[in-house]
């Protein structure tokens, strides 16, 4: 398990260095031509939001930056897991259609976001529906994948080009989602659970570098 | 220019920030299976209540709610709920395990937000559904031990685990040892009452110690009867032809519940209550 995130972290470390030593920067519109399309574009953190009390990973901004698919590895500490910390792998995709640009024109604001997120949150510190100790179909779902949905906001501030005259930015988000489970949990009972039950809460920051 | 935005700006995400603290503590997940609950330790405070409450019943007659099975019944609650509250004599309400149906914290909190609201304190047995996931660690965490007794009005209640599957049938779920010792304590105690999720005549319910567990049950002298959930249907007999009573309860989703009056060293009535 470690090898492969230090593997992960190295290979990442070699692909980012990749395109800065490629090319001398000549202007900037070279630069971004010749920017490889599988480097990420954006560092993420987030707090909670059912993927960790701390998730951090990268992703792509696709479809003129208003689709983004981000990759998060979270953590959720034993005091907040019982007996041992919960690891949770996410994969997140988030349409933002909207763009206000202030008069201020660093800043923009995202007043809605969607999206949608699986993650996977590894069975040695987890007792799997789907172990062989139980016989087929004995519980219908799976106790490690959840499928969530979200809709939130964001605030952008533009920041100096870098070196090679990319744009960077750092915004801020937020995110009330709720997943697979809650939601079979709200269906069944329209008069038992209110909406505001099965909801939870996520913020977070991204860097696009 | 600039200048003037970026406090307002600035003010304005921090306002955000601050009314999102504040009502937000609840909606912030770290995972459906995270452990952070406001109320914990349920099992100790529900027992402190009952220790404290004087007995609504005179004599040596106690009367309390059986049922079993919540999970993911949240409509069926709170009728059940407003229905408790108006009978007479109740001491206690117990629950034959399944609290949560897919083991989260979330589930176990729903069900105590209603269940609060008895009139009498409510103790719980950990079901197998209440261990799927991280489920143990939050049934622990919010309600409290997987074995357990209580005596009241000199009344011992054994709660067990019985949820052999959930351990692959290891051998030590439910701890007969464990069980014996409990049955084996009868100093100033009038009648025992056996309370577990999985009894023993189910295929969730370790084969190979259905034999020492139904043997220990019909050796004890002030047994009343065993109580269990899991079938979620009522039934009422006698399966090892052993003397020993068990008696399943109805899940929530069947709108009824039972109460039993018990009295005397082995008397006991039923009732059938719907809701």
């Amino acid at each position: 398990m470690r090898i492969f995130l230090l593997l992960g972290g190295f290979f990442g470390l070699i692909l980012s260095a990749l395109p800065a030593a490629a090319q001398a920067p000549t202007d900037s519109a070279a630069t971004l031509s010749v920017q490889r399309w599988y480097v990420p574009k954006h560092a993420v953190l987030q707090t909670a939001g059912g993927i960790g009390m701390v998730s951090g990973g990268m992703g792509y901004s696709l479809l003129r930056q208003r689709l983004d698919v981000d990759v998060l590895a979270g953590y959720v500490p034993r005091h907040y897991a019982g007996n041992k910390a919960l690891g949770i792998f996410t994969l997140k995709t988030t349409y933002t259609p909207y763009t206000i640009t202030l008069r201020d024109a660093a800043w923009r604001m995202h007043p809605l976001s969607f999206g949608g997120l699986v993650n996977y949150t590894p069975s040695r510190t987890l007792n799997r529906s789907r172990d062989s100790k139980y016989y087929k179909g004995y519980y219908w779902w799976s106790s490690t994948v959840r499928f969530g949905a979200f809709l939130g906001g964001r605030v952008t501030r533009e920041l100096k080009p870098n070196a090679t005259g990319r744009q960077r930015a750092v915004s801020l988000y937020y995110e009330l989602g709720t997943n697979d489970l809650y939601v079979v949990s709200l269906a069944t009972n329209l008069s038992g659970l209110k909406i505001t039950d099965v909801l939870t809460l996520g913020v977070g920051g991204k860097f696009t570098f | 220019m600039f200048f003037t935005l970026i406090p307002r700006i600035r003010q304005a995400i921090l306002l955000t920030a601050a009314t999102l603290l504040l009502t937000g503590c609840e909606l912030f997940e770290f995972s459906p299976n995270d452990v952070r609950a406001a109320d914990r330790d349920l099992t100790a405070k529900n027992l402190a209540r009952l220790q404290a409450q004087p007995k609504p019943t005179g004599g040596d007659t106690l009367r309390f709610v059986f049922t079993g099975d919540s999970q993911r019944f949240y409509d069926e609650v709170g009728p059940l709920v407003e229905s408790v509250n108006r009978q007479r004599g109740i001491s206690a309400l117990v629950i034959a395990g399944d609290i949560s149906d897919f083991g989260l914290r979330r589930e176990m909190q729903w069900v105590n937000d209603r269940l609060r609201h008895l009139k009498v304190p409510y103790l719980t047995v950990i079901g197998n559904h209440d261990q799927v996931a991280n489920g143990r660690q939050a049934y622990q965490e919010i309600f409290g031990p997987l074995n357990y007794t209580f005596t009241y009005d000199r009344t011992r209640f054994i709660l067990i685990d019985t949820n052999s599957r959930e351990y692959g049938f290891n051998g030590k779920v439910p701890d007969v040892g464990w069980l014996q010792q409990q049955l084996a304590d009868t100093v100033g105690i009038r009648r025992q009452i056996v309370l577990c999720h999985v009894p023993p005549s189910n295929e969730d319910f370790d084969p190979t110690l259905v034999k020492p567990f139904t043997e220990a049950l019909a050796k004890a002298p002030r047994l009343l009867f065993h109580l269990n959930g899991h079938a979620h249907s009522f039934s009422i007999g006698e399966p090892f032809a052993d003397g020993v009573t068990y008696i399943n309860s109805f899940a929530f989703e069947k709108r009824q519940y039972v109460i039993l009056t018990v009295w005397g060293a082995d008397q006991f009535k039923l009732e059938k209550v719907a809701f």
